[in-house]
């Protein structure tokens, strides 16, 4: 990126602020993607579940196999409910980077950084705990899907606030912050997306 | 439609190149518009049914629509090119205007084209309200179809336990298809008539139509549906009522 | 192209007698750790994952091992690109230096900088360009095949299989072509000086998209000895989900491409938003630009849900979820559905940008000014918003709701009514304009002569009681083709030859593009008129053998498809050698306005050594009357 952070003489230094606006448009046009990508996922669960084909939404038992027995949403509201906690302590560092307070961004992206492994290892538990197997019907394959977007999200996420949490360790948030700003839009895109799935989840 | 000038001229349609468009024009219109619908016409072949006959019709009117369009625009292409051409590494002069828009031809071009949109759009909800109305025909015979990797299956769920590999069906009868699948996607095409409806497995999807004719027409898979998809064709027989009813009995099932 | 040696090295820093991780990563470094990571993800899926248990219905071992190796390729080439050491140095708060951002735009490296992770635009640009021309020829070649299959009574002179599986291969391949054939080499170079700007918004991301594409196309040419693509380049489950492994090479192809579509759409569109020259209103940008942007825009909702179909499909092969197949409770029609909301903006993705530089050189070959620039900017922006809504039209015949068949004709033939603006705009631009001969001229007026066609036949086909005897048929095939093919790619190759000069510094064989220009237009109307003819009379589309009625039009066909050979590989013959032995290209060969013509050949690293400012659009041609 024509990034310039360390104040060498370009003659084509561009002001920090320019270059947060353009990277925050450039995040927020992928958001516009992986948007579309989750609420694909929404469309996916409410079609195979309004469509029910052969009865096999949930499958009833069978000789072979035990019916399937949908999990509570609830797991999947606590993901949600993790995830929104780490963005409040993102948005935390924010506010402390805003009034120059270093120790309250570190801090406060620290927590964001651990809530974020949190919530993706819960995700884990409840998957590795579900009573059924991604092959039993078709809202296993949905909910395993939900989990796993979820999963995916989740680590981005943990990457990103690591590296958040790092950079403000080091200092590199003194003169210019808007990566801060740009991950919070990360951070609260992703606590809706696993919203959404939890919403769906509710259906059964 | 034929000028894009925003100016008064009163001798607009006097300019030479304004009138070799115009005739240019005729020309184009007359010789796109047979041409095209002739040829479209030919190839579709005669129709067995109603809807057949409709839908070539549709594309001989549709064409005719819009050859006057597609005469206009070879006209002044056309136009263009006799006049105004010119070879060479270096560019020719500049034109003698600058001219950058023409409200009056846009929205001119703007009103066609919607009216023609409109006629196309209004026409054919006529016909698929037809052809939706005809699948509810509690009158029409019941043939149910069932595709399979690489071969089709009829019942005639009207006359008894009666299957066949090739389709029997009465002359100006009304039959509505009960079209599903065991395997993959399938599409039950029955060419002479028109018609066609996807066998997908695990649903039943409708469609309907009215043999008007005697004969034997094909019956072709439309959708890639594996190895053999090309040798998934069998024969529809039209034949009279009194020989589909002989022919059930031969099969097996009452009448 | 490697006049960059000659400046005088302005940062003699980075000659260190250590290299530098990013000094040593290039296109073998990637290959080789790519082979490396398919190997060893082989090897462990192997290993680790349990034998298939009775009970799921598709799920096989063979997949989850090809679906690994895969990913494996694909971690492995793109680390040995370098791509992660862009987020790596983010983590852990080590920036890359200016030094360092320069060796990573290329600069002083000649032509080593085209197989490395190179982030200047113009370098990328040329990449593409390589890149859709390599992926043009096999497309082609399969093309060929196909044709002379089908080029004597009755066809079937290859196996079925064999067959089926070309055609697939041939399909999803010039789909992925034609999406990146403007956008890509014309994109990525021109793009930026048009707009004057220095480089794009986010190089690092410019070079990620490329190399994506480039790890894509291993696993897409792998299918070919992993079985094909028997399926048709929509690869309809559940008929996908018998395939041989080869379907798993088409879905790492499409989710590698979708993301790297991804990536590229948000570059582009930041880079026109944020960084048009001062003074370049909207009002004075140039109109390919408006064509570049709604292309890779329209792509960004729509890809995703392609992306997501072939995660489903690959899901269902590897682990035994049920999304495609009915008897878990799962549904052919979702992935129908999944398919086309990509699909029909897809094909705007390939038609606009095409149609938008045809129209971006009409006023440079007329020398007036663009006619209605206003109705040419709505005419893309309508087609773009209606194309989300017009998905269904390609299942009008599976029944999946036979009463969305009348909306969704009605939403398709009012995209009738923005297409008609772009016939306005370049029929008026024609109009009463002086018409300076060259391939690019002669490929407006083909682009006319098929896109009416196209258009026309579109209209036939969003008729749903017309669909129903068409649907599925030759007709829909040669339908497409003339848009695609006739318009779009029509447009791209008049594309190269007039970006040629600005991109390789050199003109384009005049005879040469002329000759290519009469083949490959004559041979292409014969072959698709032959194709309209046979599907009129109602022969499927896919069969790799017909009925005696065909006959006499696939003859025709395949004769007109051997010109279109003939005419390809004499443009190939002269991008080449023009290349190569071309006549030095002045600044500004076609006297255009446009800023790219405003820099010297080769172009600078940062193209403006001064920032242009805009004062006035591009098309003041003309003289003012008096």
């Amino acid at each position: 990126m024509s990034v310039e952070t360390h104040g060498h003489v370009n003659p084509h230094h561009e002001h920090p602020d320019v270059v947060g606006s353009r990277n925050r448009l450039g995040l927020i046009l992928l958001l516009v993607a992986d948007i579309a990508f989750a609420l694909g996922v929404i469309f996916v669960y409410f079609y195979l579940k309004g469509q029910n084909v052969n009865d096999m939404w949930l499958p009833k038992a069978s000789d072979t196999q035990d019916a399937t027995v949908p999990v509570s949403s609830m797991g999947a509201w606590y993901v949600t409910f993790i995830a929104a906690i780490g963005l409040l302590f993102h948005q935390y560092a924010l506010a402390g980077v805003k009034l120059k307070n270093q120790t309250q961004l570190v801090l406060g992206s620290g927590l964001a950084f651990l809530a974020s492994l949190v919530a993706l290892i819960y995700q884990g538990i409840l998957m590795n705990n579900a009573s059924f197997t991604i092959t039993m019907g078709a809202y296993a394959s949905c909910y395993y899907l939900i989990a796993g977007l979820n999963v995916v999200h989740l680590f981005l996420t943990s990457f990103i606030s690591l590296g958040n949490w790092n950079r403000s360790r080091l200092g590199l948030y003194v003169s210019d912050h808007w990566h801060v700003r740009i991950v919070s839009v990360w951070w609260t895109w992703m606590t809706i997306s696993s919203l959404l799935g939890a919403f769906a989840l509710s259906f059964t | 439609m034929s000028d894009l000038e925003t100016q008064k001229r009163p001798s607009v349609f006097e300019r030479k190149d304004v009138k070799q468009t115009v005739y240019l024009w005729v020309i184009f219109t007359a010789i796109i518009g047979y041409v095209a619908a002739t040829v479209q016409a030919r190839s579709m072949g005669a129709a067995a049914s109603e809807t057949m006959s409709t839908t070539i019709h549709m594309i001989r009117v549709f064409t005719w629509v819009v050859a006057p369009v597609a005469g206009l625009i070879a006209a002044m292409a056309a136009t263009t090119l006799i006049s105004k051409m010119h070879f060479g590494d270096t560019p020719p002069d500049e034109a003698d205007h600058q001219i950058r828009n023409s409200p009056r031809a846009t929205s001119t071009w703007l009103i066609v084209s919607s009216l023609l949109c409109l006629f196309a759009v209004v026409w054919g909800t006529i016909v698929l309200q037809r052809d939706n109305a005809a699948v509810l025909d509690l009158a029409a015979m019941n043939v149910n179809v069932t595709g399979q990797q690489w071969v089709w299956n009829f019942d005639y769920v009207d006359n008894g336990t009666v299957r066949s590999a090739d389709l029997y069906l009465p002359v100006n009868k009304p039959v509505v298809f009960h079209v599903t699948s065991k395997d993959v996607i399938h599409s039950f095409w029955i060419v002479q008539m028109g018609i066609k409806i996807d066998a997908n497995p695990g649903y039943v999807t409708e469609t309907s139509v009215t043999p008007n004719k005697i004969g034997i027409y094909d019956i072709r898979c439309a959708e890639l549906c594996g190895l053999y998809h090309a040798f998934m064709q069998t024969k529809v027989h039209v034949v009279s009522q009194a020989d589909y009813a002989a022919w059930i009995k031969s099969q097996g099932g009452h009448a | 192209m490697t006049t960059m040696m000659d400046r005088p090295a302005s940062a003699p820093g980075h000659s260190a007698p250590k290299k530098a991780l990013i000094e040593r990563l290039n296109i073998f470094t990637a290959f080789g750790l790519g082979i490396i990571g398919a190997i060893v993800f082989w090897y462990i899926a192997k290993a680790i994952l349990p034998a298939n248990t009775a009970g799921s219905y598709i799920k096989s071992n063979r997949d989850q091992w090809v679906l690994l190796a895969m990913i494996g390729w694909l971690i492995g080439f793109m680390t040995g690109i370098g791509a992660f050491i862009g987020p790596f140095r983010w983590l852990l708060g080590k920036d890359l230096s200016h030094e360092e951002n320069l060796f990573y735009a290329g600069k002083d490296l000649g032509v080593k900088r085209y197989f490395r992770y190179t982030t200047d635009h113009k370098v990328v640009g040329i990449q593409y360009l390589v890149t859709t021309m390599v992926v043009f020829f096999v497309g082609g070649v399969l093309a060929m095949l196909i044709r002379t299959n089908l080029g004597h009574a009755g066809g079937g002179w290859l196996q079925p299989q064999t067959y089926n599986a070309i055609v697939g291969m041939h399909g999803i391949i010039m789909i992925v072509a034609t999406i990146i054939m403007v956008t890509g080499p014309f994109g990525n170079f021109i793009m930026p000086i048009m707009i004057g700007a220095r480089d794009m918004a986010f190089p690092r991301l410019n070079a990620l998209s490329l190399w994506l594409i480039i790890a894509a196309i291993p696993c897409i040419l792998s299918s070919i000895f992993l079985g094909g693509i028997p399926t048709g380049w929509v690869a309809y489950n559940p008929l996908a989900s018998q395939g041989p492994p080869g379907q798993d090479g088409y879905i790492m192809f499409i989710c590698i491409f979708a993301l790297s579509t991804m990536v590229a759409g948000a570059n582009i569109t930041t880079t026109v938003i944020k960084m048009r020259a001062k003074g370049m209103t909207w009002n004075r940008t140039p109109i390919f630009i408006y064509g570049v942007v709604a292309s890779v825009a329209l792509a960004l909702p729509a890809f995703p849900f392609f992306f997501l179909s072939q995660v489903l499909s690959a899901m269902d092969r590897a682990t035994g979820s049920t999304f495609y197949d009915v008897r878990g409770g799962g549904s052919g029609w979702l992935y129908e559905n999944l398919f086309w909301i990509m699909g029909h903006p897809e094909v705007y993705v390939i038609l606009i940008p095409a149609v938008a530089a045809l129209m971006e050189m009409a006023p440079v070959f007329t020398r007036r000014p663009l006619f209605s620039f206003n109705m040419a900017i709505m005419g893309i922006a309508g087609i773009s918003g209606l194309s989300v809504l017009v998905w269904a039209h390609h299942m009008y015949t599976t029944g999946w709701a036979p009463l969305l068949n009348g909306p969704f004709m009605l939403t398709t033939e009012l995209i009738s009514i923005p297409t008609g603006l772009l016939f306005l705009v370049l029929i008026g631009t024609l109009w009463r304009g002086r018409l300076w001969m060259t391939m690019p001229t002669a490929s407006i007026y083909a682009l006319l002569w098929n896109f009416m066609i196209g258009g026309v036949t579109g209209i036939y086909l969003s008729d749903v009681p017309i669909d129903g005897a068409l649907h599925g048929s030759m007709f829909v095939t040669a339908h497409f083709h003339y848009t695609l093919m006739g318009a779009g790619l029509t447009g791209a190759v008049a594309s190269l030859v007039y970006w040629f000069p600005k991109m390789t510094g050199r003109m384009f064989d005049k005879t040469l593009s002329w000759i290519g220009f009469w083949f490959v237009q004559i041979g292409f109307n014969i072959a698709f008129i032959g194709m309209f003819l046979v599907g009129l009379a109602g022969q499927p589309r896919r069969v790799g053998s017909y009925a005696a009625l065909f006959d006499q039009g696939n003859m025709i066909t395949t004769g007109g498809a051997y010109l279109i050979m003939a005419g390809m590989l004499v443009f190939l013959y002269g991008v080449i050698s023009s290349w190569t032995h071309g006549a030095k290209a002045p600044m500004n060969p076609w006297f255009a306005k446009t800023l790219e013509w405003t820099v010297p050949n080769p172009v600078p690293l940062e193209n403006f050594d001064v920032l242009p400012v805009v004062t006035s659009d591009a098309y003041g041609y003309g003289k003012a009357q008096s």
